[in-house]
């Protein structure tokens, strides 16, 4: 590999993509036209309804100045859940996006604070929500509110009812939260898969592989090129889908240092793996079948839309041999979750099969012959 | 050594198989050092298949190629370096523009021509900044004359460097590969046209189906391949007729009453018009001398040819 080589096979690339609009815009426009739509679907106002059903294990004298504190002027009309309905499966079937869970001992730990015996004794008063809900915040306000003004009654500095939530989901984030990571991981996968097999066909179809054949740009060269302009384009797509969810949706993500790396390994195994396919797809037309074939089942079998723990089985086994799984495990749980270890042992995996990718492409990409 | 000065390229029993056809079938010849070699042949006769696989960009099913000394299998990072390549029916990346297309190739060969002269060599100057999409085919082609020059390269192949161009662009090239050679460069060239061949090529190689079916000067080809001469004298007048047949030669009458007469060679043509002169007969008012040329050779070589596999005719 040579540097001036490289750069100069860059600069003719980055030349020939911001000469050609169309392409510019199905590579940045298209991922965040995604974005739009799908975060317009799954945020869809909901229609307010001021229900809350409360769960009342306690069953008391304190727990019903609870409840009567929540219908005060109607804020809330109380809708009673059987004690030993398991509440989130209850929120869940019952499309419920606020629920509420009294404890047992809730009189016990009344009875100790109001009658001074501890003065610190307070009581954790579950609320079971759903956070994909738009209209949640508006009654979780009301909630917290009205919970304060019952406090209020209790001597002490401490708060007698502690509020703690508890998703529906397993953790806690809103679907549009889930979804930028793989609108990220895939626009980077469509781009650098696509691109590297469309941008091969061309130059074969023009003849101009067999021109580049007869300089001294070796295999490695091309790879590192494509490589580093794949780069280029997933960083701007990635600046840019991150900033119309932030600004038009409000997500925010953890952007440390993992994100630049997954970025990088992602760009180098999916060139990589474009490249390896380079004798599949001679003509144009076949290298788009050929990468769409890679794309769609991959898209759709990696959890780019939904988790993938909603599918059966035997696909959840299957999307573990997929790059992209790893992409998205690993966006995921460094954006999202923070879980460094977690994120450390998709990106070895991500990183295993760049290294493969990038080694299989460099042997496999045909220029003459 | 000497051979290495003296060829700078030699080819010896090259082949090359695509499935069942042999698109090569053992072919040998040298390329001299400093000369316009031409390859001539049809559609098909697998001119940039031999090209190809001497540039290092297709491999040979059996033979060997040395180029400046060099066997090219084993040294192609080196050769590759050496030679200046103009593939057939030359295409670039369509939004660079001719001066960046020069530029990217001379990166590539990690070299530093001077871009600008490039462009005056090949009249491209005024057309520097447009892309290369927007070019017309002539100039197309003289950016990859002007690419595959960008490393100043001993050998410059140039597959069908004329083909699509009209009559000046044509000769523009010409005067370009002239330059070339001016300036001591080998230089390979295919084409199919006889025209183009005869005022270049010191060395012109007829194949066909992948066979060498005649090498050497195009003056040798034409000389040892065709038929002779052909005077046409008018009017027909009956003594020039006789002193004619008495010189020994055969004279016919052509349909327009004039006297046609195939000779060896260019002195019979001055041998009988002087006998004439001599003779005291009337000059003739009409003299028509066809001189046999490479477009002969080339029909009646790639036509036998075909003949003789059963592919002529019909087709
Ligand atoms: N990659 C290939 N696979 C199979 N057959 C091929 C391939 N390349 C060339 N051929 C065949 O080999 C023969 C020689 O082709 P080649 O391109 O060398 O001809 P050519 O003399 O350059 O013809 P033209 O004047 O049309 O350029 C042809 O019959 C062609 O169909
Ligand atoms: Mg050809």
């Amino acid at each position: 590999m040579t540097p001036r080589i490289t750069a100069a096979m860059l600069v003719v690339r980055v030349r020939s993509l911001y000469r050609e609009p169309s392409a510019l815009f199905f590579t940045f426009a298209f991922p965040i036209i995604l974005v739009l739509v799908f975060g317009t679907i799954f945020t869809r106002p909901e229609h307010l309804n001021f229900e809350l059903p409360v769960q009342d294990n306690s069953g008391s004298e304190a727990s019903a100045m609870l409840l009567k504190a929540l219908t005060t002027d109607n804020a809330f009309t109380i809708i009673p859940i059987p004690p030993d309905a398991d509440p989130r499966l209850y929120a869940r079937e019952n499309k419920r996006n606020l629920l509420l869970v009294i404890p047992k001992d809730f009189q016990v730990l009344h009875n100790e604070r109001a009658l001074k015996l501890d003065g610190t004794a307070s009581v954790p008063v579950t609320y079971v929500f759903d956070p994909s809900s738009t209209s949640l915040g508006t009654k979780l306000q009301l909630l917290n509110t009205i919970v304060a003004a019952a406090n209020q009654r209790y001597s002490g500095t401490a708060a007698f009812i502690t509020l703690k939530p508890v998703s529906i989901l397993a953790s806690t984030y809103r679907f549009i939260e889930f979804f930028v990571p793989g609108i990220i991981a895939m626009a980077i996968m469509t781009s650098s898969l696509s691109s590297a097999l469309n941008m091969n066909a061309e130059l074969k179809q023009k003849g101009i592989l067999r021109k580049l054949a007869a300089t001294p740009i070796t295999r490695t060269d091309w790879l590192v090129s494509s490589i580093l302009y794949q780069l280029i384009l997933s960083v701007i797509s990635t600046v840019a889908i991150l900033l119309v969810s932030y600004f038009v949706f409000n997500v925010r993500l953890n952007i440390g240092t993992w994100l630049p790396l997954i970025v990088v390994v992602e760009v180098i195994a999916f060139v990589g793996i474009g490249m390896t396919l380079t004798p599949l797809a001679r003509e144009a037309e076949s290298a788009s079948a050929v990468s769409n074939a890679v794309l769609f089942p991959m898209m759709f079998l990696s959890g780019t839309f939904f988790p993938v723990e909603m599918m059966p089985g035997f696909l959840q086994t299957f999307a573990r041999f997929l790059p992209l799984y790893y992409v998205n495990e690993a966006l995921r749980a460094s954006m999202i979750f923070a879980d460094c270890a977690g994120t450390l042992w998709s990106v070895a995996i991500l990183a295993a099969f760049a290294a493969v990718a990038f080694v299989a492409g460099t042997v496999l990409t045909r220029w003459g012959e | 050594m000497t051979r290495s000065t003296e060829h700078a390229i030699i080819v010896d029993h090259l082949s090359k198989r695509y499935g069942d056809l042999l698109a090569v079938d053992d072919v040998s010849f040298a390329v001299n050092t400093g000369e316009v070699f031409a390859f001539l042949g049809p559609n098909g006769a697998g001119k940039s298949t031999t090209v190809e696989i001497i540039e290092t960009i297709r491999r040979p099913t059996s033979g060997t190629v040395t180029l400046l000394g060099m066997n090219i299998a084993t040294n192609k990072a080196e050769v590759v370096r050496r030679i200046g390549v103009l593939p057939q029916g030359f295409s670039s990346f369509d939004r660079i523009t001719v001066r960046e297309t020069l530029s990217f190739y001379a990166s590539v060969f990690r070299s530093l021509p001077d871009i600008n002269a490039l462009m005056d060599l090949t009249d491209l100057r005024a057309k520097a900044n447009a892309q290369f999409k927007t070019l017309s085919g002539g100039l197309k082609q003289r950016v990859g004359i002007a690419a595959a020059l960008v490393n100043d390269p001993d050998i410059v192949f140039l597959d069908e460097p004329t083909t699509g161009l009209d009559p000046h662009a044509r000769r523009q090239v010409w005067q370009v590969l002239k330059g070339l050679k001016a300036r001591g460069k080998t230089i390979f060239l295919t084409t199919h046209s006889m025209e183009e061949a005869e005022a270049l090529a010191d060395t012109v190689a007829i194949i066909s189906k992948g066979r060498i079916v005649a090498i050497g000067s195009p003056a040798r080809l034409t000389e040892k391949h065709t038929e002779q001469m052909r005077l046409t004298l008018k009017p027909g007048d009956a003594a020039v007729l006789d002193l004619v047949r008495r010189m020994g030669f055969s004279p016919t009458r052509t349909i327009d009453d004039g006297i046609a007469v195939s000779v060896p060679a260019a002195d019979d043509v001055r041998a009988i018009l002087a006998a004439i002169r001599e003779a005291g007969l009337p000059p003739p008012l009409g003299l028509d001398v066809r001189k046999p040329n490479l477009e002969e050779v080339y029909l009646k070589l790639t036509g036998e040819q075909l003949a003789q596999t059963g592919q002529g005719g019909v087709q």
